[in-house]
C-alpha cells in the first residue's frame, strides 16, 4: 500500500475519530481533574447535542453549521441543570456515588433521545459527498471543517486556561481544591463554569460523529470507553493530555485494521486503557492518579 | 497602640469535641508572635480559629477592634489577614508567578508593584518566576506559599509550621523572611515545632499545652524559664 | 390469559427474579462489602450464560465445544470462567480508585459482547446455542418449570447462606474493617488490594452462576437475548434500592424492581403500535429517575445495614 493511501484509508478518518475523542476526552479530564469523579453520561450528552442540532436543522431549516453553536449552548445549559439536578446533592458523599447517578443519567440522556427523535439512524443532509483532491489527499469539505474548528475550539480554550483569570481559577482548583478557596476561587462558579465547557464540546464531539457518520442513539455511549480511554491515556486533568490521547487513540483505532478483523476496532481503546494503567497510570503528561 | 489581634478564652474544635479550652492572646502591631507547645497542645487549632476554620463555642475574637469571630475564610481574607496552610500550601501545578496571581485573585486589577514587593522579599522568587512551584526546592516552596499570602497587602499572616521538614539554612533564611515582613508593617503569628529557633527570633511567644494557655512572655523570657526548658525545649 | 397461561408466566417471573437476586448478591459482595463499582455486570452474566451453555450443549460444526456434559459441570464451568475474566481485570485496576474499575467493566463488557457477536466459532453465530439441556427436563411441562423454580430458588438460599457465613467469618469482618477505615486497616497490615480481588472475584463467579440459571432455563441463548446495559443498571438499581451491603436487600430489590420493570412491559406492551416502542424508552428514563431520586432520598436502600455501608473514597 502506498503512503498516500495509508493517509487517505486510514490516518485521516483517524484523525477525525481522534479530533471528536479528543472534544469528548476534554471534558471528561475537566471532571476528573476538577470535580474528582469519573462522568459516564458524557458520551450520552454528546448524543443529545448532536441530535439538538438535528432538531434544529428539522424544524428551522438551518445549515448544520449554523445549528452547531446553538446545540452547543442548549447542552452546556443542559450540563448546568444537570449536576445542579442530579450531581450536586451528592457532593459531600463519596464520589462514587456520583458516578453511579452519571450512569443512571447516561440512560436517561438516551431514552430522552430516543423517544423523541426514535431510534433509527439519521443524517444531517441527505446526498453523497464527494471527496476532493488536495495534492493527493482525499479530503471532505466536512473533514476540513471538524478538524479545524475542534483545532480552533481546542486553542481557544487552552489560551482560556492559560491566560485568563476564570481559565486559571479552574486550574487552581483542578490542582489545590482548598488552597483556591483560601485565595477566595467560588467553588460553584468554577463547577458551573466546567459543566459549560464541557457540555459544549461534548455537544461538538456529538455534532461532529454524526455529520461524518450517521446519528444513532447509541453513537455516544459508544465512543465513552474511547474517550476515557484517551482522557487516561493523556493524563487525567491534562487537557493538552485529552487532546494527544485523543488522536492517539482515533489513529490507532483505524490502523489497528491492519491487523485485526475490523469489528474489533472499538476494543482497541480498551486495550490501550489498560495498558497504560499498567505501565505508567499517570498518563503522557503527568496527570493525576485518582 | 492598640492590638492586631485579641482572642479571647476561645473555646472551641472541629467536631463535637472542644480542641481549644478558652486560649488568649494578643498580636500587636509590626510583631511576631509565636505559639509553641509539645504535640497536641492545640496550637494550630487555635491560629486556624482565627482563620474561621474552626468551630469556636465560646470566646471572641477580634481583628483590629472588630469581632470576627465566626466569620467565613473568605470575608477574614478580604477583611486583611492571610493564612499559609503547613503542607499543600501551593499550586504545584501553576508557576510561581501564577500562584501569586492567585493570591491576588479577589483584587479587581493587580498592580505590577504588588509583584515586585514580593520578589523584593523574595529575590530567589523571581529568577524563578516561570517555574512550575511543585518543582522547586522545600524552602523555596515556602516562600512561593508566603508570598501568595502577602499578595493582598494583608495586615496579619498567619504561618503554620512554615519550617517544617526544611534545613537549617533555609530555616534562617524563613525567619529572616519573616523579620523583613514584620518591618513592612505585617504583623505575624506563626506556629512551630522548633520551639527554641521559634523563641529566639521572635518577638514574644504563648506556650499551649492540652488547649490552654501555659506561659506568655517575650521570647527572650522564655527561652530563659527553666521549666519551659524541660517541657519539650530539647531541640 | 388463561390459568396455565397465567401459571408459566408466574413461574417464569419466578425464575428471572431468582438469576436478578443471584445477580444482586453477586454485585453486592462487590458493592456492599468491598466498594467496587462494577459497571459491566452483564458482560460476566454473559460469560457464564454462554460457558454453561457450550460445555452442555450438542455439538454443532463450525462451533467450538458442545461436550454434552452434565448441567451441574456446566455451572461450575460458568462461575470459574466469570472468576478468570474478573481476576485480570481487578489485579489490573483495582491498586486505584473506583472510577477506573468502572471504566475497566464497562469496557470488558463492551468485548465480551464484540467477542460474542463476532466469533461465531466461539459463540453460534446468529442462531446462537440450542439444545442446552435442562434439569428435570424430562417431567411434563408444567412439573419441570415448577422443579427449575424451586431449584433457581434453592441456588439463591445457598448462596445467600453461604455469604452470610462468610460475612460472619474473619473474613466478612475484616471486609467490614477495610471499609469502615481503609487507611487503619492498611496500617494493622491488612492486605487490602487482596481483599478486595477476592471479593471482586467471588462477586464475578455469582454472576456467572446466574448466567447459567438462565441459559438452562430458556435453553438457547443468541448474542441479542441480553442487552447489557439494561441488565447491569436494573441490578444496579435493584441493589441500591434494596439496601447495599445488605443480602436481604438485595434479594427484596431484585423482586420489586423486576415486578415494576416486567408489569411496565405489560401495560406498554398493551399500547398501540406507534407509542408502544416510545413508551419502551419512557419505561427506561423512569428506572434511571428511581436511581436518582433513591440516591437523593434514601441512598441507604429500603433494608438498610447495620453498619455504615459504604467506604469512604
Amino acid at each position: 500500500m502506498s503512503g498516500l493511501e495509508l493517509i487517505n484509508f486510514y490516518v485521516i478518518p483517524g484523525l477525525i475519530s481522534g479530533s471528536i475523542y479528543a472534544l469528548g476526552a476534554i471534558g471528561i479530564t475537566l471532571i476528573f481533574g476538577i470535580l474528582r469523579y469519573a462522568h459516564f453520561a458524557h458520551g450520552d450528552m454528546a448524543t443529545l447535542g448532536a441530535y439538538v442540532a438535528l432538531g434544529l436543522v428539522g424544524s428551522l431549516a438551518l445549515s448544520p453549521w449554523v445549528a452547531l453553536p446553538i446545540a452547543m449552548a442548549i447542552t452546556a445549559l443542559v450540563a448546568v441543570v444537570l449536576d445542579r439536578v442530579f450531581y450536586r446533592h451528592l457532593e459531600t458523599r463519596p464520589k462514587i456515588l456520583t458516578v453511579m447517578a452519571s450512569l443512571g443519567v447516561a440512560l436517561m440522556l438516551r431514552s430522552v433521545v430516543q423517544v423523541v427523535w426514535g431510534v433509527d439512524p439519521q443524517v444531517y443532509s441527505t446526498g453523497i459527498v464527494r471527496a476532493e483532491s488536495y495534492g493527493g489527499l482525499m479530503l471532505r469539505s466536512r473533514e476540513l471543517i471538524t478538524f479545524a474548528t475542534a483545532t480552533g475550539l481546542v486553542l481557544f480554550l487552552m489560551a482560556f486556561l492559560r491566560y485568563t483569570r476564570w481559565g486559571k481559577a479552574m486550574r487552581a482548583m483542578s490542582d489545590n481544591p482548598e488552597l483556591a478557596r483560601l485565595c477566595g476561587v467560588n467553588n460553584e462558579a468554577v463547577t458551573r463554569l466546567t459543566w459549560v465547557i464541557a457540555g459544549a464540546l461534548a455537544a461538538a464531539a456529538g455534532f461532529f460523529l454524526g455529520i461524518n457518520t450517521e446519528l444513532n442513539t447509541m453513537m455516544g455511549w459508544s465512543a465513552l470507553l474511547a474517550m476515557f480511554a484517551a482522557a487516561i491515556l493523556g493524563g487525567v486533568g491534562r487537557v493538552e493530555g485529552a487532546v494527544v490521547g485523543g488522536l492517539v487513540i482515533g489513529l490507532v483505532e483505524e490502523l489497528s485494521v491492519l491487523v485485526l478483523p475490523s469489528q474489533y476496532k472499538m476494543a482497541t481503546a480498551f486495550v490501550i486503557l489498560i495498558l497504560i494503567l499498567l505501565v505508567r497510570p499517570q498518563g503522557i503528561f503527568k496527570g493525576k492518579v485518582l | 497602640m492598640n492590638p492586631v489581634l485579641v482572642m479571647h478564652q476561645v473555646r472551641g474544635g472541629y467536631g463535637d469535641a472542644d480542641i481549644l479550652h478558652g486560649v488568649s492572646l494578643t498580636v500587636n502591631p509590626k510583631e511576631i508572635v509565636v505559639i509553641v507547645g509539645p504535640n497536641g497542645a492545640g496550637k494550630s487549632t487555635a491560629m486556624k480559629a482565627v482563620f474561621g476554620l474552626v468551630k469556636i463555642r465560646d470566646g471572641a475574637i477580634l481583628f483590629e477592634g472588630e469581632e470576627i469571630t465566626g466569620w467565613k475564610p473568605d470575608a477574614i481574607v478580604r477583611r486583611g489577614i492571610s493564612y499559609v496552610p503547613q503542607v499543600k500550601n501551593v499550586f504545584a501545578e501553576m508557576t510561581v508567578h501564577e500562584n501569586l496571581e492567585m493570591g491576588a485573585f479577589l483584587a479587581k486589577s493587580v498592580k505590577a508593584e504588588a509583584f515586585e514587593r514580593i520578589y523584593t522579599l523574595f529575590p530567589d522568587l523571581k529568577a524563578k518566576r516561570n517555574a512550575l512551584a511543585g518543582s522547586l526546592s522545600g524552602g523555596q516552596r515556602q516562600m512561593v506559599a508566603m508570598g501568595r499570602a502577602l499578595m493582598l497587602n494583608p495586615r496579619l499572616l498567619l504561618l503554620d509550621e512554615p519550617t517544617a521538614g526544611l534545613s537549617p539554612k533555609y530555616m534562617e533564611q524563613i525567619f529572616r523572611i519573616c523579620r523583613d515582613v514584620r518591618d513592612t508593617g505585617v504583623a505575624i503569628l506563626l506556629v512551630e515545632q522548633h520551639a527554641k529557633q521559634a523563641l529566639a527570633f521572635c518577638d514574644r511567644g504563648y506556650v499551649l499545652a492540652t488547649g490552654s494557655n501555659r506561659h506568655e512572655g517575650t521570647g527572650q523570657e522564655l527561652l530563659n524559664d527553666p521549666e519551659i526548658a524541660q517541657m519539650f525545649l530539647g531541640g | 390469559m388463561d390459568t396455565l397461561g397465567l401459571l408459566n408466566y408466574a413461574i417464569f417471573m419466578g425464575v428471572l427474579i431468582g438469576i436478578y437476586a443471584l445477580l444482586s448478591l453477586g454485585l453486592n459482595v462487590q458493592w456492599g462489602y468491598a466498594g467496587l463499582f462494577n459497571a459491566g455486570v452483564a458482560g460476566f452474566f454473559a460469560v457464564g450464560a454462554y460457558l454453561s451453555a457450550l460445555f452442555t450443549a450438542p455439538p454443532v460444526p463450525d462451533r467450538i465445544m458442545g461436550w454434552e456434559l452434565p448441567t451441574v459441570v456446566g455451572w461450575i464451568a460458568a462461575m470459574v470462567a466469570a472468576a478468570l475474566i474478573a481476576w485480570p481485570i481487578g489485579k489490573v485496576t483495582l491498586r486505584f480508585r473506583s472510577d477506573y474499575l468502572a471504566i475497566a467493566t464497562i469496557g470488558v463488557a463492551e468485548i465480551i459482547r464484540l467477542v460474542l457477536r463476532t466469533e461465531d466459532l466461539l459463540s453460534g453465530g446468529v442462531r446462537g446455542i440450542t439444545g442446552i439441556p435442562r434439569p428435570f427436563g424430562d417431567l411434563p411441562y408444567e412439573w419441570s418449570q415448577l422443579a427449575y423454580l424451586a431449584l433457581t430458588w434453592a441456588m439463591v438460599v445457598m448462596i445467600y447462606w453461604a455469604l452470610e457465613r462468610q460475612l460472619a467469618a474473619p473474613w466478612g469482618r475484616m471486609m467490614r474493617a477495610i471499609r469502615e477505615n481503609e487507611h487503619a486497616a492498611a496500617a494493622m497490615g491488612k492486605n487490602v488490594e487482596a481483599r478486595r480481588l477476592e471479593a471482586f472475584i467471588l462477586g464475578a463467579a455469582i454472576m456467572g452462576l446466574a448466567g447459567a440459571v438462565y441459559v438452562h432455563f430458556m435453553r438457547a441463548i443468541t448474542p441479542e437475548a441480553i442487552d447489557p446495559m439494561m441488565v447491569t443498571f436494573l441490578v444496579w438499581i435493584m441493589l441500591i434500592l434494596g439496601g447495599s451491603g445488605n443480602n436481604r436487600g438485595a434479594i427484596l430489590g431484585a423482586v420489586i424492581i423486576w415486578v415494576i420493570w416486567s408489569s411496565s412491559e405489560l401495560l406498554t406492551d398493551r399500547l398501540p403500535a406507534e407509542i408502544a416502542t416510545q413508551a419502551k424508552y419512557i419505561r427506561v428514563f423512569v428506572i434511571g429517575l428511581m436511581l436518582q431520586l433513591v440516591l437523593r432520598w434514601r441512598p441507604e436502600g429500603l433494608l438498610p445495614e447495620g453498619t455504615h455501608v459504604r467506604r469512604s473514597s
